[in-house]
């Protein structure tokens, strides 16, 4: 095995600058949950996986975005109904919007860049302009706020969709990486964070409530009954 | 992407100096060059992006997420023999590998720049409360090492300079580029989450020679006023240690083995 990443074409629909939109598991299981949602809800299609040398199976950082150097994870597969699956990211895809749905996965310390950017390079081969990230934060304030690549975005949010800024700080793991790599190859990206408990016995326990007032939010902004 | 540095700006330099000061112990470094960038009103020219930062990102209070990086500004002066090129950043690698990568790409592309001489600023980390911060020093040849002392600079001696603000030092002595590195000496305390306690006295105590050294003006008000403020929190954290100090002292084997009978 010679590379370290790569990533395996179920089929390539001409889409027309989809708009993409990314979860991971992390904090509640906020985003995952929410691309679960959607790839079933809009009955979206699989069209490739991501593979990599750095996904653990399992990870010793608790939770597991929280990279570590020396904590670089067990790797191994994972067997589901007789089935052999190695840890991966998929992508789908859905029509009317355009629409490509990454569903994460947390690299260990020493591939998270380079996920996230043969992420974005995947995107890129789509023509993807504008990306939407969906997360969760922990801290004070109104049920749903949001972060964006730049100053004209978070204007829009806010006069479109009243949404607000409130979240500040940092942003750990395979969404937040994916997020900052965007904006240096300026594809215009908002990311949606939904306010939660943290739970520190099981920090990724879901919240069913967090995902619905994104898909709340995400319903007005993408114009489709979700 | 090992390393990627972005310049937004083609700018021709007069016999630059390069002054470099990432974040590490006491954050010494990295408040003396925000301080020179914001005193003389430097100008942003370069960014440095890299996979050996830290492997997340900070939305900030606008609400534009912000990848670590580290960034280049420039500071020109008619009066000036020598333009500056300021080097700092919101952190540096966490892997020797990746500091040493990243000391050696943004050494070589300044280079092309025609860089004459690196001041490198790092902490000296005492083991004792500091009063009044001394500057340590070192060089990579001699004569710097007299200049150095004719401005009030301690010589080094022996001891270690950690992470790039050391590396990017060392590595300039291998190309032949002539440097100097200057530690603020600092206890170099940190909170009991582990962060860094920012130690703005021992920049002023870098700062004050660094301008001598430059030979350049740079209002010291507003640093004064930052030492006033975070002074009595630097108090507090001595004062702290040392009653653990006296408390661990007067922990004499016979109280000790009452404390666990």
């Amino acid at each position: 095995m010679s590379k370290n990443i790569w990533v395996n074409n179920i089929g390539k629909p001409k889409l027309n600058e989809p708009i993409a939109l990314v979860g991971s598991p992390g904090l509640r299981s906020i985003g995952k949950l929410t691309i679960d949602y959607l790839v079933k809800k809009l009955q979206a299609k699989l069209i490739a996986e991501l593979y990599s040398t750095h996904f653990p199976l399992i990870f010793h950082t608790k939770p597991s975005y929280a990279s570590h150097p020396r904590l670089l994870g067990d790797a191994g597969v994972r067997i589901r109904e007789s089935e052999i699956a190695f840890p991966r990211i998929q992508f789908h895809f859905s029509i009317f919007p355009d629409l490509l749905l990454a569903n994460g996965y947390h690299a260990n310390y020493n591939g998270q860049y380079a996920v996230a950017e043969k992420v974005l390079d995947f995107f890129e081969e789509y023509n993807v302009k504008k990306m939407i990230v969906l997360a969760g934060h922990g801290g004070a304030g109104n049920e749903i706020c949001c972060a964006a690549t730049n100053l004209k975005l978070i204007q829009e949010m806010k006069e479109e969709y009243g949404l607000e800024v409130e979240y500040k700080g940092s942003f750990y793991g395979f969404s937040g990486l994916v997020f900052g790599l965007a904006k240096l190859r300026n594809i215009d990206s908002i990311c949606l964070f939904g306010r939660t408990e943290p739970n520190s016995e099981e920090a990724e326990y879901p919240d069913e409530n967090a995902v619905s007032v994104i898909l709340k939010y995400l319903s007005r902004i993408l114009k489709i009954n979700l | 992407m090992d390393v990627k540095i972005t310049l937004k700006k083609k700018v021709q330099f007069k016999e630059p100096y390069l002054i470099c000061g990432l974040p590490g112990i006491g954050h010494v470094g990295k408040v003396t060059i925000d301080y020179l960038i914001r005193e003389l009103k430097a100008v942003l020219f370069g960014e440095v992006y890299s996979h050996f930062f830290p492997s997340y990102v900070i939305i900030n209070k606008e609400g534009i997420v912000e990848l670590m990086k580290n960034e280049l500004y420039f500071w020109k002066d008619k009066t000036s023999k020598h333009d500056l090129i300021l080097f700092t950043g919101n952190t540096q690698a966490v892997s020797p590998e990746g500091q040493f990568i990243i000391a050696e790409e943004v050494l070589n592309t300044l280079l092309t720049f025609g860089v004459k001489k690196l001041y490198s600023i790092a902490a000296y980390v005492g083991d004792q409360p500091v009063e009044t911060p001394r500057v340590y020093g070192a060089a990579t040849d001699t004569t710097l090492i007299e200049e150095m002392k004719g401005h009030g600079v301690l010589p080094m001696g022996n001891g270690n300079i950690g992470g790039t603000n050391g590396l990017i030092f060392g590595l300039a002595k291998t190309k032949n580029l002539r440097g100097i590195c200057l530690l603020g000496e600092t206890r170099g305390y940190q909170t009991p989450s582990g962060h860094t306690v920012v130690d703005v006295k021992a920049a002023r105590a870098v700062l004050n020679v660094l301008t001598q050294m430059l030979d350049i003006q740079v209002d010291m008000a507003p640093i004064e006023t930052q030492v006033d403020q975070t002074s009595d929190f630097i108090t507090k954290l001595e004062e702290a240690e040392s009653l653990m100090l006296r408390q661990m002292q007067s922990t004499s084997p016979e109280n000790f083995s009452r404390y666990i009978s």
